[in-house]
């Protein structure tokens, strides 16, 4: 310990602030670089987007391939037809399934949270892990099974079969997460709500889930986006543009040997705005909630 | 436990259950069926194509999968996944927490960007790196051959150990964000105190790293190990879109050989055996998660 050499502070280089910048823009670049290149592609002229060295900038810009969506032009319909007639229905669709996933399961998770966060019962630890056991059990370990009883009740290529299997994906989680944004909902309001004889409805609706909107929006941010990100399922249940979500399209894309890279691109960035643009606005909430829905337990 | 029960108002439980019961009828419904009737499936012969031929076959599914090569394949591509994934993922998440829990100009902007690839969807993400892995016009052959470190286009997922590699390295980068987010959430429960204290006794930044921040980072390290290894070992819509399990069956994790045989081979029996295999495995983990959870006393109700 006596052996530190003393450097005057003026001059000390300052190694660790450099550290830190470095890697900052070392994980920056990481993050951003591959999802640029996309975005990038997404409004370049195919020539440009496979040219060798590559075009960096779209250069010209086009919106072709975004508007080939809409009405495709010759190329466009000669190399990826169904795909990109399949892409506005299935937007569409993904944002019908997702929506009502997000209402259905918040309505189930306010109730069943609701108790855990205000009721002391008997049952009720075991409850919640049983809860959180059923988030470990592997989508692929009930694929079969849902899709003969879909099959059975001749439910296949709905939304109805693809709201039901992401709400029992998001509701585990969706639970946990606002048990902990109730608690910290102050008990007295309710109190007060029942001193004037306010039914329990009357003060869950004007009192209680006023207070807890931020974590409700939270709750529903994150079965919208569980939901709008799902493929498997969708892949199993679904089979016409009456269903197809735009995860299944998308997947299309990259089967197909025709696509243009660049339609593919576009496609792409199509899917990845919604949930992106949600991350972003309540990036806050959903952090808190992804922290709270798994360190916290 | 009981007595205390008894006293509490009667009111409280029925209200509770009745609270929780659209809940506990959905997830019955649609989670606890299926899977006990999954395993029904599996103890069948069951193939879509030949519904006549539906025979009760008892474990010879589970028998079969012994000298099932695809099988025993795919079971070691998942191990090996799971490990390189798990292993970058831990050490890159690690890292980008510990530069997100400093003060620096532009932090916010770098935890933004951190959730980039946790928003993406997993399909997303496989078209993406598919567009730049790719052996003709690929943005990582054009940037690597710009900055002069390759000589000519390289074809990266043509041989079996490349697209492992880069499959691998495509599944890293969306699940990055989570495995951040827990990190740095254990970071912030750290009292500055403990730093204060190490820097008064004049730790230097490694010391205090292993003698503070690690052990309070454990319980989160070892949570983000057991979700990620979880996440690794069901990891589908990025491979089947980057690779589709190829070449040959190098990528062929367990839940992609699932999904072939299930929907290629509509072999119903097959693939609810592979399907219970892969909870089985799932289901330890969790139980260790849950243990875990129990034992650091976070689990109060």
């Amino acid at each position: 310990m006596s052996t530190v050499v003393k450097v005057p502070l003026r001059y000390r280089i300052p190694w660790k602030k450099i550290v830190l910048y470095v890697l900052a823009v070392a994980f920056a670049l990481y993050l951003v670089l591959p999802f640029y290149w996309i975005v990038a592609m997404s409004f370049m002229r195919e020539v440009d987007a496979i040219s060798v060295p590559p075009h960096w900038i779209p250069n010209p810009a086009t919106l072709e391939n975004y508007l080939g969506f809409v009405n495709p032009n010759e190329a466009q319909q000669l190399v990826g037809g169904r795909a990109i007639d399949e892409t506005p229905y299935s937007l569409r669709n993904s944002l019908i399934v997702a929506t009502s996933t997000a209402v259905l399961n918040l309505v189930l998770a306010t109730f069943a949270a609701y108790s855990f966060s205000r009721l002391k019962f008997r049952g009720s630890q075991v409850l919640l892990v049983l809860y959180l056991l059923t988030r470990m059990v592997p989508g692929i370990a009930i694929i079969i099974p849902f899709y003969l009883l879909m099959r059975t009740f001749g439910l296949l290529d709905t939304y109805l079969a693809l709201i039901l299997s992401y709400t029992t994906f998001a509701l585990p989680i969706t639970i946990w997460i606002l048990k902990d944004f109730f608690r910290s909902v102050p008990r007295e309001l309710e109190e007060a709500a029942r001193v004037d004889r306010c039914g329990w409805f009357r003060t869950m609706w004007s009192v209680f889930l006023p207070v807890a909107a931020p974590g409700l929006v939270a709750a529903a941010v994150f079965a919208f986006m569980t939901a709008w990100n799902e493929f498997m399922f969708a892949l199993f249940l679904t089979s016409t543009e009456a269903a197809k979500t735009i995860p299944v399209v998308a997947a299309n894309f990259a089967t197909d040997f025709n696509t243009q890279f660049t339609v593919m691109a576009a496609a792409g960035v199509l899917a990845v705005v919604p949930p992106l643009v949600l991350a972003l606005l309540f990036q806050r909430k959903l952090v808190q909630g992804m922290a709270a829905g798994s360190v916290k337990g | 436990m009981a007595a205390l029960a008894e006293r509490r108002p009667l009111g409280d439980n029925a209200k509770a259950w009745a609270l929780n019961a659209p809940a506990i009828i959905v997830v019955t419904l649609l989670i606890a069926y299926p899977i006990a009737y999954s395993f029904w499936v599996s103890l069948q012969r069951h193939n879509l194509k030949r519904p006549r031929a539906t025979k009760f076959v008892g474990l010879d599914n589970y028998g079969a999968l012994l000298s099932d090569q695809a099988f025993l394949s795919a079971l070691k591509v998942s191990a090996l996944f799971v490990l390189l994934v798990l292993g970058l993922t831990v050490v890159l998440a690690l890292i980008l927490a510990l530069v997100l829990n400093e003060r620096f100009r532009g932090r916010g902007l770098l935890l933004s960007l951190a959730l980039l690839p946790w928003a993406m969807p997993g399909v997303v993400n496989g078209l993406m790196w598919r567009t730049i892995f790719d052996a003709k016009t690929g943005a990582l052959n054009g940037l690597l051959t710009q900055l002069g470190l390759i000589d000519g286009y390289q074809a990266w997922l043509t041989s079996g150990t490349g697209a492992f590699l880069f499959t691998a390295l495509a599944q890293v980068w969306n699940t990055l964000p989570f495995a951040v987010i827990i990190l740095l959430a254990g970071l912030s429960t750290i009292p500055a105190e403990l730093y204060d204290a190490a820097t008064v006794d004049r730790a230097g930044g490694l010391r205090r790293f292993v003698h503070v921040t690690l052990p309070w980072l454990l319980h989160p390290l070892l949570i983000v190990l057991i979700l990620e290894t979880m996440n690794a070992f069901r990891a589908f819509d990025t491979i089947y879109v980057l690779t589709g399990g190829g070449p040959g069956d190098a990528t062929t994790t367990i839940a992609l050989l699932d999904v072939q045989t299930v929907l290629t081979f509509t072999d119903f029996g097959l693939g609810s055996a592979y399907a219970w295999v892969i909870t089985a495995i799932t289901l330890l983990i969790s139980v260790g998660y849950i243990g875990l959870l129990y034992r650091k006393g976070n689990f109060e109700v």
